[in-house]
């Protein structure tokens, strides 16, 4: 079987939750099939410049096609024209103009798409809310499935996505709550799908001590794992944590690991490491009480993952419906949506060692069950099987629906995506057959 | 807090650790309101408490309704902007004729550069449309903003009135149960005091009551010397004393007995170990439930009887 996978940025230094999602699923697939990675010259995700050289490369054993992007991003335009889709009526135009802002606006790797429809048998899309996920599809809609890594935000409710999310051949959702949202947007229930999410290369050992002595780490500590930014719930995972600290006696510690573009609080008690390496990490996650996960968007939390993989508890943003679901579905993981919430959870995981302990190993079975390679690589190659024997039998999927005409599209028909993301079900799934 | 939390750990069940950890969060913060409660009781806080100081209760409604209304109350909204560019400058809406009005403005367009340069006036109009509806956006957002900081301001106060009042509640609960248990304490401080053969001071009391009195003077002076060498118990004998006394006076009222008792009282009470206050409250005991002074037929009762188990 021979696969693409387009996504937006590929690198091993690109560490993006979805690109690092589809370097990851290359990577697995390869083993089985002959995977072609589709994407742009782009490192930075903000601009899209070009930085990477167009062409073919190698990226840990997988051909990787560069194609270069026509126009680094304006960040004031999208602003401005997010600001417009997301929060007042608009028209289908005004849509398509945001996504060419959002970008990477590639028109060469949409022309090798379409050119090289017949060579695959399947494209793998990753991010349905890219300028590649969606005209990309839309050249080749027959053969496409799409990963979307979607999130509560305004872009799910936008009205050119409809047609995508009914359109494309089969979908691999991250969540049982993704596909609640995604459904309930779009009605494409009769989409094949299967909620598939990720698995993670955690190391089988790792080493504790090395990290507290590498980084002079002596007392015990909870650790947050990614980049320092708003969007993740930083600042609120700040504020929390020092009024713990001030509520409650004891040395617990905030490490923190990734790049940052806020500001630290100055207090002894927040260590910030920096971008550090995958070593680290692993052995970081390892020598915690506990990982937090402050982010109110999330359509699967890696890192999440990787330390339920480590046997470690996770004390997740309840707002976030996937990580409640998550720390419901595993019974390893705490949630809170309150800072008296965020005490007396944090409060239990630190005093109670053994409760900690048996939820960590929740979490480990969890992950063996569910996100473990041999699972997700199986859910992959059963689900293309079957999508190509459906094609050779003649059963092709529903086809896409045509962009509404010239006149139409410029009709400003469209309520504000944030009032549909507002009306759409939301709260966690309680069982793994999609209960809420 | 966390320590004293019970969560059985061997079948660990999220759902129902959260539940636990809610519900204790709502015990220890009180009464824990929805959203719309605290939405109602913002609007009546504000009637209540706003209006008397001349401040608009319905200031949030007021506010509503000149971001629905787009400006003052009665003002016409404002105009759209005016998309402007060269084809309005131009062009012409009446169909046919309107082409050809459109086609011979042109022609003579340049004739109309011969007087003036009508291309700067075009895009410094399509530039003042653009800055408009930038500033609409930009006020709209702003207008937004301070709705939200307004309504969460009106919203915040609300939750911390409340919880100031709960919070007094309970000041003026734990201040009540406070007293109650002072007095109660004092209170079996006393009984245990009384018990007939469970302390000290039940062997002189009793034997003040029972054995046949020769003097009261006499008496009084063994009490005081007894109170001598068992100082806890001073204030017993005294009151054993003050008992005989009046029981004295009620037996042989205008003798020389009644007389002589009063007649000792000023030069008891200078040794500053006679009077109830002295000896009572410097022990610490004695003082009824209420706290008052025992009144003659409460020091009697005490005195002779089984004390009440207060």
């Amino acid at each position: 079987m021979k696969l693409a996978v387009v996504v937006q940025r590929y690198g091993l230094d690109i560490n993006g939750g979805a690109e690092l999602h589809a370097r990851y699923v290359a990577e697995q697939l390869a083993r089985r099939a002959d995977v072609h990675v589709l994407t742009t010259c782009a490192r930075d995700y903000i601009t899209w410049r070009n930085e990477l050289p167009a062409g073919e490369s190698d990226v840990n054993g997988v051909r990787v096609r560069r194609f270069p992007v026509r126009r680094a991003r304006d960040p004031q335009r999208f602003g401005r024209r997010s600001h417009h889709v997301f929060g007042s009526a608009h028209s289908v135009a005004d849509e398509l103009a945001w996504l060419a802002s959002e970008g990477p606006a590639s028109a060469a790797l949409i022309d090798g798409i379409r050119r090289n429809e017949a060579s695959y048998d399947f494209f793998l899309f990753f991010s349905f809310r890219y300028y590649h996920a969606y005209h990309g599809i839309r050249a080749a809609a027959s053969r496409s499935l799409l990963v979307p890594t979607a999130e509560r935000d305004g872009a799910v409710g936008l009205s050119i996505f409809g047609p995508i999310f009914r359109g494309v051949r089969g979908l691999m959702y991250n969540s049982f709550e993704e596909r609640a949202m995604i459904q309930a947007v779009s009605g494409n229930d009769a989409v094949p799908h299967v909620v598939v999410g990720v698995g993670s290369e955690v190391p089988a050992r790792t080493n504790p001590e090395r990290f507290r002595q590498k980084y002079g780490i002596t007392s015990p500590f909870v650790v947050y794992v990614g980049r320092i930014d708003e969007n993740k719930g930083c600042p609120e995972l700040f504020s929390h944590f020092e009024r713990y600290t001030r509520a409650l006696r004891g040395d617990l510690s905030l490490v923190l690991m990734g790049t940052s573009i806020l500001p630290i609080p100055d207090n002894p008690r927040i260590r910030h490491l920096g971008f550090v390496s995958d070593e680290d990490k692993f052995d970081g996650i390892a020598a915690a009480e506990a990982l937090i996960m402050p982010s109110y968007f999330e359509s699967l939390s890696m890192v999440a993952l990787e330390a339920w993989a480590l046997g470690k508890p996770v004390l997740a943003n309840g707002r976030c419906d996937v990580l409640q679901g998550q720390c419901l579905r595993s019974n390893a993981g705490l949630f809170y949506e309150s800072l008296p919430e965020f005490v007396e959870t944090l409060g239990l995981l630190q005093s109670n060692r053994h409760l900690a302990a048996r939820m960590g190993e929740n979490g480990r079975e969890y992950f063996r069950r569910h996100y473990a390679w041999p699972v997700i690589v199986r859910k992959y190659m059963d689900t293309l099987n079957r999508l190509r024997a459906e094609d050779q039998a003649g059963r092709p999927g529903a086809g896409l629906e045509p962009l509404p005409g010239w006149f139409t599209r410029r009709r400003a028909l469209q309520p504000p995506s944030e009032t549909i993301v507002a009306t759409l079900p939301s709260g966690p799934v309680r069982g793994l057959e999609g209960r809420r | 807090m966390p320590p004293e939390f019970s969560v059985r750990s061997d079948s660990v069940d999220v759902d129902q650790i959260m539940t636990q950890i809610r519900a204790r969060i709502r015990e220890k913060r009180g009464v824990d309101y929805t959203e719309e409660e605290l939405r109602q009781l913002a609007s009546v806080k504000l009637e209540n408490f706003l209006d008397p100081t001349r401040v608009r209760s319905d200031l949030i409604q007021h506010y509503r309704r000149l971001r629905e209304s787009g400006g003052v109350d009665g003002a016409v909204p404002p105009p759209e902007n005016y998309a402007f560019d060269d084809h309005l400058v131009y062009g012409s809406a009446r169909g046919f004729s309107g082409r050809l009005i459109t086609s011979i403005r042109k022609l003579l367009n340049p004739v109309l550069k011969l007087f003036f340069n009508p291309n700067p006036i075009i895009q410094v109009l399509n530039r003042q449309g653009a800055i408009n509806e930038y500033t609409r956006e930009q006020f709209e957002r702003t207008s937004a903003l301070n709705y939200e900081v307004m309504h969460n301001l009106v919203l915040e106060l609300t939750r911390l009135s409340i919880e100031v009042k709960n919070l007094k509640m309970r000041v003026e609960s734990v201040s009540g149960r406070l007293d109650f248990s002072d007095r109660r304490a004092r209170a079996l401080e006393s009984v245990v005091q009384y018990r007939p053969g469970t302390g000290p001071a039940a062997e002189p009391a009793a034997t003040a009551v029972s054995a046949p009195a020769p003097s009261t003077a006499q008496t009084a002076r063994r009490d005081v010397e007894a109170a001598g060498v068992a100082a806890p118990v001073k204030g017993e004998a005294q009151r054993a004393r003050r008992r005989r006394r009046r029981r004295g006076r009620s037996a042989g009222a205008g003798q020389p007995v009644a007389g002589g008792a009063a007649a000792e009282e000023p030069g008891e009470a200078g040794d500053g170990a006679d009077t109830p206050d002295a000896g009572g409250r410097d022990k610490g005991i004695g003082l009824p439930f209420d706290g008052r002074e025992p009144g003659p037929a409460e020091a009697l009762s005490r005195g002779t009887g089984e004390p009440t188990d207060q």
